[in-house]
């Protein structure tokens, strides 16, 4: 493998050091797993913090104003003082939740939101678990994040939450269907569902090129699945005051808050990955001396200013509009989607390609 | 692997026929949703016409994942005239829906596909999701009567004790799975050897016999039956009735006469039993019914036991019993249910005693009541006698000598009953003696259920040539 | 993965969905018994995991975890009235269907502990999901189409069954 790079080449020395001790095949696979998933881990609140920021920042260029500007230079800090802020705060837990469900939810939306990673290939050779099953197991994972949401609402036990968890199951679980259709055009080309086989196989065209009207299909159903403007019913505050989190405060509010980061970076990276060549240079870009994890992050941040750009910029929609977008506009148009997709796979056979 | 799909042209036409109303029921316009039915009955008709065709062709797909034998056919031809009966009879009720009229006779079409499926599968999968296909939309026709609480009541109910049938059905054969390694009914034979029966593999085919014992509603696997068939409109019931029961059977005999006829003898005594039971409960239970659908319910838990005892005789002249008498209890049924269905679209009633006096007031639809209950009865020369005749002969040559005086006991015991309608009909004063008008597609299915019942009494020879030649499939005494 | 793994695995995996089942039917609350199922399907995913079978592992989340058990919970909480805590209590029924429901595992576990299942297959497929696509499409096409068509009816059922009835006066 060339180009190896520094993460790879740590990853190597570790396992190799292990193996020097004498640990068995089994601990060396644990202990590889935890550096993975720490890992990822650190990734995912780094990215937070930044991202945090770049909202704000992009909120107040989109909408003219000055955005935070007081700690460090030009505001970088302002997260990190918000987050001690929240840590300080006092845990409060109104009287009348449902205080199991209340508690557990803020925790359950962290757990889909750190497994998805686990497939994301971050540059070459750089995937916790590179499974047979890749994208199929983020669309698994993913899907359980309704849960947290469900919970939240009904467990605050007030009226906004309820309606705010309602509506984000069924916005989520209506967009999680055009969502997998629109992925599906890309596995039949590929033929495979492991991440690192989709990669492989945009070295030379990028997915986005033959699939465009499926990457439009995700772009605007990730919106839904991340509960994001204009899509962002279920926190809808001039309605229902924050949705889910109104009774949520200090460290289990900042757990949403992150979750929601972390679910943005991995529905990017998923985007990414089937759409944008994943960690491949840009064509003719390849002689750059610039590590595979850079491109990937760059193109990560490309899409996350995508998704920002959107959710400034359009008002939000009413939730029977949303419905009806997903099951009648985007259902059918991924459908067909899939069906040229397999003409178009036949034609080439049969062309001989 | 190339798959010769010209064999499965009555399973794509039932789809092609099911999904054309569908998409016809979005196309045409509320208020000119009209001559569906027919157009449903007619369609069926065409299929059972074309079924003629396999007659004879006896081929497998796809190493025996699906068969076309002349068993498959003959339960295919049995769903598909049932269906254009009950299409027929539908048509007075649906005329009265206020929505989803096309929709309904599409489910109709849906649930014949899944007979469809459910009796020409070769292997569990295939048999399984058949099963289901048909049940699932049974669970939907019952409860299309909206906003009226019994429907709804019986929907619930069929869904419930549905789906806990469907597990323990699941179950028991994910055990055969276990036990034979493989889904492939065919190759049951082999897996299974008489020798070495392992205690998981009869708790599987008790299982299998609960699990399809529920559709086929025999005792003490028939509570649902009577609820469900009050509840549920009437056309409903009546395909409910006949269909669901032949397709469970059909499915009976493949597995346990397809596939493990080394290990009769277990099954043999499964089946006496539940035959036995269902022959006396049900005609006891179903003397003090007052509601005619409730009656017909418990009389077919009693048919059930009659059926089943051609399962018990374990050879081919069981199974062609078995065959003939499922097809004339088609028409038996059928005739009976939609003289229930003209009675109640009139008078709105299903009460016995408010049929007093219908030989007056509509003599087509009590001489009809009478040829079919008394068929059910097995009095000659209808054709239920014949059927009778088959299957307890084929018991008797088995030496089981026993079941076959239960049956002609409880036969006698039925007549009991079955005469007390007639009685009603016959002997009453009718509270009102204005005569009943009903629809022509009504009097068309109650002639047609009429004439076969009777031609067939007396000369059975076309329908047990069929019977025999599906009987035949299988290898047995 | 060695058997030590392999075995606590296992164990963990079967104690959390047997204890979630356990709690689905005898919590009181209608809304945590649907939320501890959910539990539980995920614990049968990962004893699917353990088999090797990963896509049906993963399917199992995305349409129990993921989808059903979650309208199962969306259903409970939009349609419950009156007290939620004590919405999902046992009745005079219990003690009978402890019973019965003893009797049952009895016999199942005394017959299906003394079968003899056999020699166990060989450890599965490397590519399982590749292979599950050319049967479905070839030898199971036939029960793929009518799980097909099963699906629609499922859905044109559920929009007659569900669908207000118009006051058409």
């Amino acid at each position: 493998m060339e180009n190896i790079n520094l993460f790879v080449l740590l990853a190597n020395w570790l396992r190799q050091w292990l193996e020097g001790v004498g640990a068995s095949p089994d601990v060396i696979e644990v202990v590889m797993d935890v550096f993975g998933t720490v890992g990822a881990l650190v990734f995912i609140l780094l990215n937070a913090l930044i991202l945090v920021l770049l909202e704000r920042k992009a909120a107040a260029f989109f909408q003219q104003r000055y955005g935070p500007n007081r700690w460090g230079p030009k505001g970088v800090f302002q997260t990190i003082f918000d987050s001690l802020k929240l840590l300080s705060k006092e845990d409060i837990i109104p009287k009348a939740v449902d205080k199991w469900v209340f508690k557990i939810a803020a925790y359950l939306i962290f757990i889909p939101a750190i497994l998805v990673f686990a497939v994301i290939p971050f540059g070459e050779g750089m995937i916790i678990s590179d499974l047979n099953i890749g994208i199929f197991y983020f669309v698994a994972v993913a899907s359980t994040a309704t849960l947290a949401f469900l919970m939240a609402g009904w467990g605050s036990n007030n009226k906004y939450s309820l309606i705010g968890g309602m509506r984000s199951v069924a916005q989520m679980v209506s967009y999680e269907i055009p969502l997998v259709f629109s992925l599906v055009g890309v596995v039949m080309l590929t033929g495979s569902m492991k991440m690192s086989a989709i990669v492989a196989a945009q070295t030379k065209v990028w997915f986005i090129l033959p699939q465009f009207l499926a990457f439009l299909v995700y772009f605007i159903a990730g919106h839904a699945e991340l509960n994001r403007g204009p899509f962002d019913m279920p926190e809808g505050e001039q309605e229902i005051v924050a949705g889910p989190y109104t009774e949520y405060s200090g460290m289990r509010w900042a757990l949403f808050f992150l979750a929601e980061y972390a679910n943005l970076v991995a529905v990017c990276s998923i985007a990414t990955t089937m759409f944008l060549g994943g960690w491949n240079p840009i064509p003719g870009l390849g002689f750059l001396p610039i590590p595979t994890y850079v491109w990937f992050v760059l193109k990560v941040y490309f899409m996350i200013m995508l998704f920002m750009w959107t959710r400034w910029t359009f008002p939000r929609v009413r939730i029977d509009h949303l419905m009806h977008f997903g099951w009648k506009v985007l259902i059918p148009v991924s459908l067909v989607n899939i069906l040229v997709t397999g003409i178009g796979i036949k034609i080439y056979q049969w062309m001989g390609w | 692997m190339n798959i010769d799909y010209s064999l499965l042209t009555i399973e794509m036409l039932t789809a092609g026929l099911a999904l054309g109303l569908l998409v016809l029921s979005l196309v045409v316009p509320g208020d000119q949703r009209k001559g569906f039915g027919y157009l449903t009955a007619a369609g069926l008709a065409i299929i059972f016409a074309i079924s003629f065709a396999f007659n004879g062709v006896n081929k497998e797909i796809i190493g025996g994942m699906y068969l076309i034998d002349d068993f498959g056919n003959f339960f295919k031809q049995l769903a598909l005239v049932a269906g254009v009966l009950v299409a027929l009879a539908s048509i007075p009720y649906v005329e009265k829906l206020e929505s989803y009229r096309g929709e309904y006779y599409s489910l109709l079409v849906f649930a014949t596909l899944g007979m469809v499926v459910m009796v020409g599968a070769g292997d569990l999968i295939s048999l399984y999701l058949g099963l289901e296909l048909m049940t699932i939309t049974f669970f939907v026709l019952t409860a299309f009567k909206r906003g009226d609480s019994k429907s709804a009541e019986a929907g619930i109910k069929y869904v419930l004790l549905g789906a806990m049938s469907s597990a323990i059905l699941l179950y028991g054969l994910s055990m055969l799975y276990g036990v034979a390694k493989t889904t492939v009914i065919s190759e049951l034979v082999s897996t299974i050897q008489a020798g070495q029966i392992s205690p998981a593999l009869i708790l599987g085919l008790m299982f299998l016999v609960g699990g399809f014992g529920f559709k086929i509603s025999a005792v003490p696997f028939h509570m649902w039956s009577p609820d469900v068939y009050e509840g549920a409109p009437t056309p409903v019931t009546s395909y409910l009735a006949v269909g669901s029961k032949a397709a469970a059977f059909a499915a009976f005999v493949r597995i346990f006469m397809g596939g493990m006829p080394q290990i009769q003898e277990i099954w043999i005594a499964l089946f006496a039993g539940l035959s036995a039971l269902s022959m006396i409960i049900g005609n006891l239970i179903a003397i003090p019914q007052t509601n005619i659908k409730r009656m017909l319910a418990f009389s077919g838990v009693a048919q059930a036991g009659y059926i089943l005892t051609g399962m018990v005789a374990g050879t081919n002249a069981g199974i062609k019993g078995l065959a003939f008498y499922l097809m004339i209890y088609v028409f038996a049924t059928i005739g009976a249910f939609t003289v229930a269905i003209g009675f109640s679209n009139a008078t709105g009633s299903d009460e016995i005693k408010d049929m007093a006096g219908l030989s007056q007031r509509n003599p087509l639809m009590a001489a009809v009541m009478l040829v079919c209950l008394l068929s059910m009865a097995g009095i000659p020369p209808l054709a239920g006698f014949a059927g009778k005749l088959f299957l307890f002969s084929a018991i008797v040559a088995q030496g089981k000598l026993w079941l076959a005086l239960v049956g002609l006991i409880m036969s006698m015991v039925s007549v009991y009953y079955y005469l007390s309608v007639a009685k009603s009909m016959y002997m009453g004063e009718a509270a009102d003696p204005s005569p009943i008008e009903i629809p022509g597609s009504l009097k068309l299915v109650l002639i047609v259920s009429m004439v076969v019942t009777i031609f067939l009494g007396i000369y059975p020879a076309p329908l047990t040539g069929l019977a025999e030649a599906a009987a035949s499939v299988f290898a047995l005494k | 993965m060695s058997d030590a793994v392999f075995t606590v695995a296992f164990y963990v995996f079967s104690a959390v969905t047997v204890l979630a089942a356990l709690g689905v039917v005898l919590k009181k609350n209608l809304v945590h018994s649907a939320l501890l199922l959910i539990l539980a399907f995920v614990g049968v995913a990962g004893i699917y995991v353990l088999l090797q079978a990963d896509f049906i592992a993963a399917v199992q989340i995305l349409v129990y975890a993921g989808a059903v058990a979650i309208l199962v919970a969306f259903g409970v909480m939009l349609t419950k009235r009156g007290d939620i805590r004590e919405s999902n209590l046992a009745n005079r029924q219990k003690w009978p269907a402890l019973f019965v429901v003893a009797g049952v595992f009895a016999v199942i576990y005394a017959l299906l502990g003394q079968t003899n299942w056999g020699p166990l297959a060989a450890a599965g497929p490397e590519d399982s999901v590749g292979i599950l696509a050319t049967l479905m499409l070839t030898d199971f096409v036939v029960p793929f189409e009518t799980a097909a068509i099963l699906l629609t009816v499922a859905m044109l059922g559920a929009i007659v069954i569900a669908k207000e009835v118009k006051n058409s006066k």
